[in-house]
């Protein structure tokens, strides 16, 4: 109690008020023995009076927004202290009847005392129970200190403004970025603090000086008013609760420091010790290019720590074994590593080298399912195939087939394309998947159980008996999902199917009897994407819930969750080594995790928009990235940094892929092109120094268009899948929509 | 999304016009018209149940009107119902914690086609056969004839063809997944069940589902069948309560 009022009587000392400092001197020895709460809240009722004649008194105004504002965030205890204060406070309201000069002007004034009758009144009700507990005063005052003046946050806002843009150039652009999360942080915070009016006139007067890249979120801000809106939605509570990451250049953080610190009302230090983070590097100040192509995320940049740590982006090594010349001649597989002296030419694409890469991850580091003889055979189609890809580079492009779902009616919403280019699926928001297939041979599911028990077990094509002929299709309408389908993925076996749906659900099907098999269930929201593992056996879903969750498809929980992102999870995929997989999301971020213990590894910020599609690179060292601002941004993993972006696109890029052999870059996007880029010059001269790994960032060459290979567009198709087919011819998908 | 084509602004309703500029507040251009309908639908359906339940609550305060806090009450009450939100983040990291420190699991070798246990998937019959109603059992000459119960036939794509009744015991173990072929079931035919089958199965004779009679396997027994069916119609049920439980047992052997 003391120290409230030993507190109020500062202010009053600096705002020179001495008369209603003496009252309220007086005032305290009055009431400072008197706790009783009955005593009180006739105290409060009588006082009442007094402020609705004095509305127009600046001290009792100040004053009274002082209380209204600790009462608003006050929690239990601290309630009583206020308690016992406010009557005081409104008698000192009532003493000095000549302050007539009103601070009508001021916005807030009768709102103000409103509240303060409303508290008063809700403190007299409950009078019983107000002075119990004494509380801990400081506690209330630091609450108290850091709520600050609501009426003044504009000046706040406004003074720092004016000594941003005073400051050198070269500190601008990197102070600049104080702007939004403190413009953002003040808002919500007098949201929840529930001055409302406050709120908009603050949100009216600074919402235009934003960048245009954080205006969708302003916009969704603008619809927050109240307190209550606050609780329903996660992303800003999150927000709220986590620090914004702001990585600033040391000297311009002491020209802020210094002008911060020095000014009486440090209520801006405050918000910016409390929420933000400040990431110092020592070095030049960064420009504003450099910035713009580094921000946008929801929580701000990426600290350094939170890239440092090692990744193993190497690919695994491929089990060697022989190519057969012939057929009929299938030569056994040799063991990793032993030479082999046979005639039999050993296949290129495994690695000759017996030394283990350092990149790479060692093999048994996550548990990964042996091969059986029909991936081996696979493996020797695909090396087959291989021998026969086309080379592709500037001067030979690759053709593009291009494959349009007609009828679809927009309810085309996830397309895939197996490995070796036999099947496509797309699932549809009425909730079918359906399946065709690429090639002459038709789709079969294996025979019923009646027509098995009749074929010939030991004859040699039993394989080809099983199935059934005379259900034989081109198309299979897979029937399950109770609600639109949005990603679905082909094992690299090709015996399963997986889907993902908004009924929070992913289903496994079998491509052999093309009926489900299974129905995970873990998100219970959206799930936005799922991907197979390259090797099978595991696969990644990733949802509304913030979250990706890491499956095996003979677990029905999952294995790993992903938990760190601020939104929903939008996209993700699996590195070529299954070891680490990569998550966009709609909070603006990309990230990077370990399957062996969960752990983020990476964090990528600069896209303005939440991102729809991620694709590695083959070789396993890169990420290209696509979102809804239409920039395709490619990463190095094992430093961590962005290393190229890719601008063209007019609209949200929906499709990445890299061809087969990591020349050309392929994106899709739903203005109705597909794109062709210039892989292996965007990646090479990679000078990373010393200085740019420590500090990350790096100046990006303006060479989007050199490296633009083609544009090729549809008639009035949005594209939704690409693929390279093993012989790197590619395949595009889309659903006709017409305008 | 085609572009919106508002009903022409002077003539929609003034609720219709302001939905339509909430919506374009909060950014979203391109909609059909008819969101606007659905929008207002909602929000009628949504204010009518808040306030009802406010009145209800403040009459349980005993207040003479509805005030503030019962729809604030109101609105928390629904919320928690109706709208779920996702789960907050500390809860979220806090799980992801627990779950990630588990090892992943070693992978069997050979051991076919990967899925979860048998409860978790949905590879299990969704059906089950009915009892067979009545036996032609009454009268000592009865003529015994082989009783049909077949496993699952159908041709739906949809139900897995593994779902024949003995498949529980016997597991999918090759790779391919072929279906168990129907060895060791007893076949047996009941001619008067299946007739009626025949005749578009009475519902007061239940019968077997899903069978599949081969017609000219009744023909010659025909006119033997129907005579002593007409007889027994009437002795059916009470043999039914009678013979129910050979019955009962006779379907849980096929099972």
């Amino acid at each position: 109690d003391r120290q409230t009022l030993l507190a109020v009587l500062q202010f009053l000392r600096r705002s020179n008020l001495r008369e209603s400092e003496e009252i309220l001197r007086r005032e305290a020895r009055l009431l400072g023995d008197d706790l009783g709460a009955a005593a009180l809240s006739p105290a409060g009722a009588g006082a009442l009076g007094g402020p609705d004649g004095d509305a127009g008194s600046i001290v009792g105004e100040a004053l009274l927004s002082r209380v209204t504002a600790a009462p608003a965030i006050a929690i239990g205890g601290s309630v009583a202290t206020v308690a016992s204060s406010s009557p005081g406070l409104a008698a000192v309201a009532a003493v000095p009847p000549g302050k007539g000069g009103a601070r009508a002007g001021s916005a807030g004034s009768f709102r103000l005392s409103d509240k303060l009758l409303f508290y008063a009144n809700a403190f007299a009700v409950g009078g019983g129970v107000v002075v119990e507990d004494q509380p801990d005063v400081s506690a209330v005052l630091s609450a108290y200190n850091q709520q600050g003046d609501p009426t003044l946050y504009e000046e706040y806002y406004s003074g720092l403004k004016h000594f941003i843009e005073c400051s050198l150039d070269c500190h601008r652009a990197e102070l600049s970025q104080l702007f939004y999360p403190l413009f953002v942080h003040m808002y919500l915070e007098l949201v929840y603090n529930q001055h409302e009016s406050e709120a908009k006139s603050f949100f009216e007067r600074f919402h235009g000086d934003q960048e245009c890249y954080y205006q969708d979120d302003l916009r969704v801000l603008s619809s927050l008013t109240k307190k209550e809106h606050m609780k329903g939605n996660e992303t800003m509570l999150d927000f709220r609760t986590s620090k914004f990451v702001l990585r600033i250049s040391r000297d311009s953080y002491q020209l802020l420091k210094r002008h911060l610190q020095e000014k009486q009302n440090n209520q801006i230090w405050n918000i910016v010790q409390e929420h933000l983070y400040i990431d110092i590097f020592d070095g030049m100040p960064r420009s504003k290019q450099q910035i713009d192509a580094m921000v946008g995320s929801l929580a701000g940049e990426a600290k350094r720590e939170a890239n440092k740590a090692k990744v193993f982006f190497g690919l695994l090594k491929e089990p060697e074994f022989d190519v057969p010349l012939d057929d009929e001649d299938e030569e056994g597989e040799n063991e990793e590593g032993k030479p082999k002296k046979k005639k039999p030419k050993k296949d290129s694409v495994g690695s000759k080298s017996k030394k283990q890469d350092p990149n790479a991850p060692p093999q048994n580091r996550i548990p990964l399912p042996e091969l059986k003889d029909s991936d081996k055979l696979d493996k020797v189609m695909n090396m087959k195939e291989a021998a026969k890809r086309v080379r592709l580079g500037p001067e030979c492009l690759p053709s593009i087939c291009f494959y349009t779902f007609l009828n679809a009616y927009q309810g085309l919403t996830a397309v895939d394309i197996t490995d070796d280019s036999s099947m496509i699926v797309g699932g549809f928001a009425d909730s079918t998947v359906r399946v065709w297939s690429l090639t002459p041979k038709k789709l079969r599911s294996v025979k019923t159980a009646a027509d098995l028990s009749l074929i010939d077990k030991e004859s040699d094509d039993v394989l080809e008996r099983i199935m059934d002929e005379k259900t034989a299709s081109e198309l299979k309408i897979l029937y399950g999902h109770s609600g639109p389908v949005y990603g679905t993925s082909f094992s690299p076996d090709r015996n399963y199917l997986l889907s993902c749906s908004e009924d929070g659900t992913v289903r496994l099907w079998s491509l052999q009897t093309f009926t489900c098999l299974v129905g995970y269930k873990g998100h219970n929201y959206p799930v936005w994407d799922t991907q197979f593992s390259p090797y099978g056996y595991y696969f990644v879903s990733g949802g509304h819930d913030r979250v990706a969750r890491l499956w095996a498809t003979d677990h029905y929980q999952p294995l790993r969750i992903f938990a760190g992102h601020l939104a929903d999870v939008t996209s993700t995929r699996f590195h070529p080594n299954s070891n680490y997989i990569a998550t966009g999301s709609a909070d603006r971020t990309v990230r990077l995790w370990d399957v062996l213990n969960g752990n983020c590894v990476r964090i990528f910020t600069g896209h303005k928009g939440p991102i729809h599609s991620l694709a590695f690179s083959p070789n396993g060292r890169f990420l290209a990235t696509g979102a809804t601002d239409g920039r395709v941004l490619l990463w190095d993993i094992g430093h961590g940094l962005m290393v190229g972006e890719l601008k063209g696109h007019t609209d949200t890029v929906y499709a990445l892929r890299f061809s087969r052999d990591g020349e050309i870059l392929a994106s899709g996007s739903m203005d109705n092109t597909v794109r062709l880029w210039d892989a292996v010059k965007a990646f090479e001269d990679l000078e990373t120094d010393d200085f740019t790994t420590a500090t990350g960032h790096i100046n990006l060459p303006e060479n989007s268009q050199d490296l633009l290979l083609g544009t090729y567009m549809t008639k009035s198709t949005p594209v939704v899948h690409l693929h390279f087919t093993r012989r790197n011819l590619l395949l595009a998908a889309g659903a006709y929509s017409s305008q | 999304m085609e572009a919106a084509k508002m009903a022409s602004p002077k003539s929609a309703p003034k609720d219709a016009q302001v939905m339509a500029q909430i919506l374009k507040d909060m950014g979203i251009t391109e909609y059909e018209p008819r969101v606007i309908n659905q929008m207002l639908e909602f929000a009628y359906r949504y204010v009518t149940t808040i306030l009802e339940d406010a009145k209800i609550y403040s009459s349980h305060a005993k207040k003479p009107s509805v005030d503030a806090d019962d729809v604030r009450l109101a609105i928390q009450c629904r919320t928690d119902q109706a709208f779920t939100s996702p789960p907050p983040r500390d809860f979220l990291l806090d799980i992801a914690r627990q779950k990630n420190q588990t090892p992943l699991p070693l992978i069997k070798p050979y051991s076919g086609p990967r899925l979860p246990p048998d409860r978790y998937c949905l590879t299990a019959p969704n059906y089950r056969l009915k009892s067979l109603q009545k036996k032609v059992s009454s009268s000592a000459g009865r003529i015994t004839v082989p009783r049909l119960s077949v496993g699952a036939v159908s041709s739906r794509p949809s139900t897995p063809t593994l779902g024949t009744p003995s498949a529980q015991t016997v597991s999918v173990s090759t790779k391919v997944g072929t279906p168990v072929s129907l060895t060791g079931q007893r076949f047996t035919v009941q001619i008067p069940s299946s007739q009626a089958a025949v005749k578009s199965a009475t519902p007061t004779t239940p019968t077997v589902q899903n069978v599949l009679i081969n017609p000219s396997l009744i023909g010659p027994k025909n006119i033997l069948i129907t005579t002593n069916m007409v007889s027994s119609q009437n002795t059916s049920n009470e043999a039914n309560t009678l013979k129910r439980k050979h019955e009962d047992d006779d379907d849980y052997d096929n099972l």
